[in-house]
């Protein structure tokens, strides 16, 4: 027992220091420790048999393990890798390629087979998910905490679990617009010209393709019909509403980009850049369409790190990767959960969307998914970009 | 007329074989893959019977080929003419000494500045919070309100510009240097006036370079990547950016080909442009002579 | 013309130095000011502006790797680049030039294959036959190379033509030199200006050039200062600035250095000889 106090305490002065850096979330990192600290009596049950010793011992005689295309602002991913390199100061964890596209990391896993840097990991939306399934790139692995995973967040054969999932929002830069939109009627207001933005082209980009997927469902669509929110953008671009400019961390803090149509959990990590060129962003989930969405996660078929990588996969699902997903804004899978058992605390809570909101998402398909990619690849670029 | 100087061992019909590294390098690196890109391209996508490459040229495709060719012409006729007079000017200019050397390598790094940071650059300076804009505005000019952003044709056209200018003006220094002073005074001297000078003189010998010029421009501009996925992400009606849909995207799948039908077309329109290019060039040497 | 007078050229310039300074300018206050436009007034111009952002920026570790990368990467290409296009370029002069007209036309073909078509046939063939050349990060030089081709070609055909390459041969020929001596030591310290121009040029695309390496997944400094720009928006558009600025003034030197004690042989006119 005293030698789990240590390692508590251990823990949560590893947890102290990144958190001087980092001073516009003190709060709740120093509530996240305290958490913790009592996490780490409880999870001596678990951890005997769950990952398993030699799993942990392999990974460490890996020493490393490859992720890509993992953003420090995605998700709050700063303080998870921080996390996973607390737990086991062996495991070396490289990011390659952080702004890559999912497709990106399905193209590395495949030009770099049998290399060294081969990616261990993906996290890739779910239309990539299952051209990696289709291209029998996964290796199935079921974490430890597979159960306490809803059914609609992994996939039935283990390829990949979602650790996490976000809703789109509306954010605006409330310097250049006070009064921010709150539903995506809002946004057709004339007030708003030449201000709302995607980020990205939704043809490409699954942020916006998740934004065109929300309106769709603002404006009398459904998972199944997604043309209403092509109409709505098209619409949206000929009252001049809608600007090209792609949305970057940069364009939102030169103010280029007030109103951006994003997850909720890009946010969070861009607060602190914002708040020091004297900028203030208010997030709202848009009141006429609530659409969720998820990112998929597995280890990869005969990476050179597979030990490594089930102890990130285990990592990102359990209490320590939920927790720091929820300080990014984004909503674990395992929430549920962890509500249940009474570690997400108020003051996170603040990050997260209303929990009638996130009790009422759901989840499109998969087949639902490549129906409406077929539709907007027909139809976007007559209606809205060449429209 | 002119002999060959270096007498290797070599029969004259071998002489060429010192030439199979050049055309071995660009046949390996760089028609091979353009080649492998047709053989692709034939093939349809997923759901779809029809070859890739008649896809591509159809509907919404068809339109962002001539949006792509638009743009390409504008800012290559625009830089053409803004880059020649830019060097001829510079030419001009004694003093300071240096002077001509700083414009050298300036335009050498700004024909090559592209992507992001020039995208923002302008975005910076242009842009609805642009320094620009809000600096016009006190005049009581809102940009905003005449139409005008920078992701429409005119702010793209002007962003291109910005690396256009530059190369045309690193083509047409070496061109306007060579028009030597003796020529155009010894046509003063005959009692040719100045514009006939340019007529029948310096125009036809910078008719190569012009030429040239004009060429690299169009494939620079129809070939801009980053700088375009920076301004038009919304709304992307340029084709080198809808290629990184089929290819490098989150959304799209399984159309692949598609993308590889799409730079297929692209290279299939260069090839027009450069055919036509070298039988202008040969029409206007026979002239020159 | 009227337009050739004093004025005229003079005023061009200056509007397009404007042009050309205006969006760079722009970019500098953003990346040094924390103040957004929009709240950007007469009394607070010169308040909030720091460096901090750079500083972060040039911390960066990637940073320092991927500059390392893209110098290595534009040292190799500058170098394949003359190591195959001087002996070609001075072979097509000398000894067969009736391929003038084919080379010529050969170093255009990069302008019609755009980037973005080149790397993906290359990424659609490479993969599947040699995929441990797409991994390495060197695979880039022959692209680079490629895409600087035609700068190169031209600036050593430029050069070339400028020498009287006939006496300079026969000369150094009949002084008893051997071929390879010839070109070292006779041919190559005339063509300076050219080579030094070609190297130049070449460096500038490797540094800038983002489509071949975003695609091919390489950590190059054009990619970082892209992802950069979403960690660090402001130092990342200062670096970009900083590495302008200094590329401009560096190259400027060399070429005014470089004119000092250029002979008059590489002088246009002159009529060839080796008058000093």
């Amino acid at each position: 027992m005293s030698s789990v106090l240590v390692a508590g305490s251990l823990l949560s002065a590893c947890g102290s220091d990144s958190s001087t850096s980092d001073s516009e979330t003190t709060v709740d990192t120093a509530t996240i420790e305290s958490t913790l600290d009592t996490l780490s009596s409880d999870s001596t049950d678990v951890a005997a048999d769950c990952p398993t010793e030699e799993t942990v011992t392999a990974a460490k005689t890996e020493a490393k393990v490859n992720l890509i295309a993992l953003p420090d602002n995605w998700a709050n991913y700063k303080g998870i890798l921080q996390a996973f390199r607390d737990k086991y100061p062996e495991i070396e964890n490289p990011v390659a390629n952080p702004d890559g596209s999912s497709a990106d990391e399905l193209t590395a896993v495949k030009t770099l087979a049998g290399q060294d840097d081969m990616p261990d990991n993906l996290d890739v939306s779910p239309a990539i998910a299952q051209q990696v399934a289709d291209e029998n790139l996964w290796e199935p692995y079921k974490p430890c905490l597979w159960d306490e995973i809803p059914e609609t967040l992994k996939d039935p054969n283990g390829n990949w679990v979602a650790a996490y999932y976000g809703i789109m929002a509306i954010g605006a830069n409330t310097k250049v617009v006070p009064e921010a939109p709150t539903s995506f009627a809002d946004l057709k207001d004339p007030k708003y010209k030449g201000q709302v933005s995607l980020n990205g082209d939704p043809r490409e980009a699954g942020a916006a393709f998740a934004a065109v997927m929300a309106a769709s469902l603002a404006n009398g669509g459904s998972f199944d019909d997604i043309l209403p929110g092509i109409k709505y953008f098209a619409e949206l671009k000929k009252s001049g509403n809608l600007t090209g400019t792609d949305v970057t961390e940069a364009t939102v803090l030169s103010g280029e980009t007030p109103i951006w149509i994003d997850w909720t959990y890009n946010y969070p990590g861009l607060a602190p850049k914002l708040v020091e060129n004297g900028i203030e962003a208010a997030i709202n989930v848009p009141t006429d369409g609530v659409y969720g969405g998820y990112y998929a996660q597995g280890v990869v078929k005969a990476s050179p790190h597979q030990n490594a990588a089930k102890l990130w996969i285990d990592h990102i699902i359990s209490d320590e990767g939920a927790l720091g997903y929820i300080e990014g804004g984004a909503v674990p899978a395992r929430y549920d959960a962890l509500v249940k058992s009474g570690k997400v605390t108020e003051e996170m809570k603040k990050n997260l969307p209303a929990p009638e909101l996130i009790a009422s998402i759901a989840f499109p398909t998969q087949d639902q998914i490549a129906k409406a990619k077929e539709v907007l690849a027909a139809e976007w670029g007559k209606l809205v970009a060449n429209g | 007329m002119r002999t060959p100087l270096l007498r290797f061992r070599l029969p004259v019909r071998l002489k060429p074989i010192a030439l199979i590294p050049f055309f071995g390098f660009v046949g390996l690196f760089l028609v091979w893959p353009a080649i492998s890109l047709f053989r692709l391209a034939i093939q349809p996508t997923k759901n779809s019977n029809i070859s890739a490459m008649r896809e591509a040229i159809t509907g919404q495709y068809l339109q962002s080929f001539i949006y792509t060719i638009k743009l390409s012409l504008l800012t290559a006729i625009l830089g053409v003419l803004l880059g020649s007079l830019l060097a001829a000017s510079v030419l001009r200019i004694e003093r300071p000494k240096w002077f001509r050397n700083f414009m050298t390598s300036f335009t050498g790094v700004a024909a090559n500045l592209g992507g992001i940071p020039l995208a923002f650059a302008f975005i910076a300076a242009l842009g609805t919070q642009g320094l620009i804009t809000k600096m016009i505005d006190y005049f009581g000019i809102s940009l905003s309100d005449a139409g005008f952003r920078i992701s429409n044709f005119a702010g793209i056209t002007i962003v291109y510009l910005y690396f256009q200018i530059p190369l045309m003006f690193l083509i047409m220094v070496p061109a306007f240097d060579g028009l030597r002073t003796s020529w155009s005074e010894a046509a003063a001297s005959l009692g040719a006036a100045p514009l006939q000078y340019w007529r029948y003189v310096g125009l036809p010998l910078l008719t190569p370079a012009l030429l040239g010029g004009f060429l690299l421009l169009f494939s620079n501009a129809f070939s801009a990547y980053a700088t375009a996925y920076a301004l038009s992400s919304g709304g992307a009606r340029l084709v080198p950016v809808q290629i990184r849909f089929f290819l490098q995207g989150n959304t799209i799948t399984g159309k692949d080909n598609l993308g590889y039908a799409l730079a297929a077309w692209m290279i299939i329109i260069m090839l027009i442009t450069m055919t036509g290019y070298l039988l202008v060039r040969r029409r206007a040497e026979k002239w020159q002579q | 013309m009227k337009f050739f007078g004093k004025i005229w050229p003079r005023l061009f310039i200056a509007v397009a130095i404007v042009f050309f300074v205006a969006p760079l300018l722009s970019m500098a206050r953003f990346a040094f000011q924390r103040i957004p436009v929009i709240s950007l007034g007469k009394d607070n111009l010169l308040k909030r502006w720091t460096i901090d952002g750079l500083l972060t920026t040039l911390r960066d570790p990637e940073f320092t790797h991927s500059l390392s990368v893209s110098l290595k990467i534009a040292f190799f290409t500058v170098v394949v680049l003359l190591v195959l296009m001087v002996p070609t370029t001075l072979w097509v002069h000398l000894a067969a030039p009736r391929w003038r007209g084919v080379v010529e036309t050969v170093t255009i073909l990069p302008y019609v294959v755009p980037p973005i078509a080149l790397v993906v046939g290359v990424s659609g063939t490479y993969r599947s036959i040699a995929p441990w050349f797409l991994a390495s990060n060197y695979s880039l030089v022959p692209f680079y190379a490629i895409l600087a081709m035609p700068f190169t070609f031209r600036s050593l055909d430029v050069g070339i033509k400028a020498l009287d390459l006939r006496t300079l041969v026969d000369a150094a020929k009949s002084l008893g030199a051997p071929s390879l001596r010839v070109m070292w030591n006779v041919l190559l310290p005339n063509l300076r200006t050219s080579l030094i121009n070609a190297a130049f040029l070449t460096v500038t695309v490797v540094l800038g050039e983002f489509t071949i390496a975003s695609l091919l997944l390489k950590r190059t400094l054009p990619m970082y200062m892209a992802q950069a720009q979403g960690r660090e928006p402001q130092g990342a558009l200062g670096l970009g600035l900083l590495i302008l600025v200094l590329t401009t003034i560096l190259f400027t030197l060399v070429s005014i250095i470089r004119k000092r004690d250029a002979t008059s042989i590489s002088s246009k006119n002159i009529n060839g000889g080796m008058v000093p």
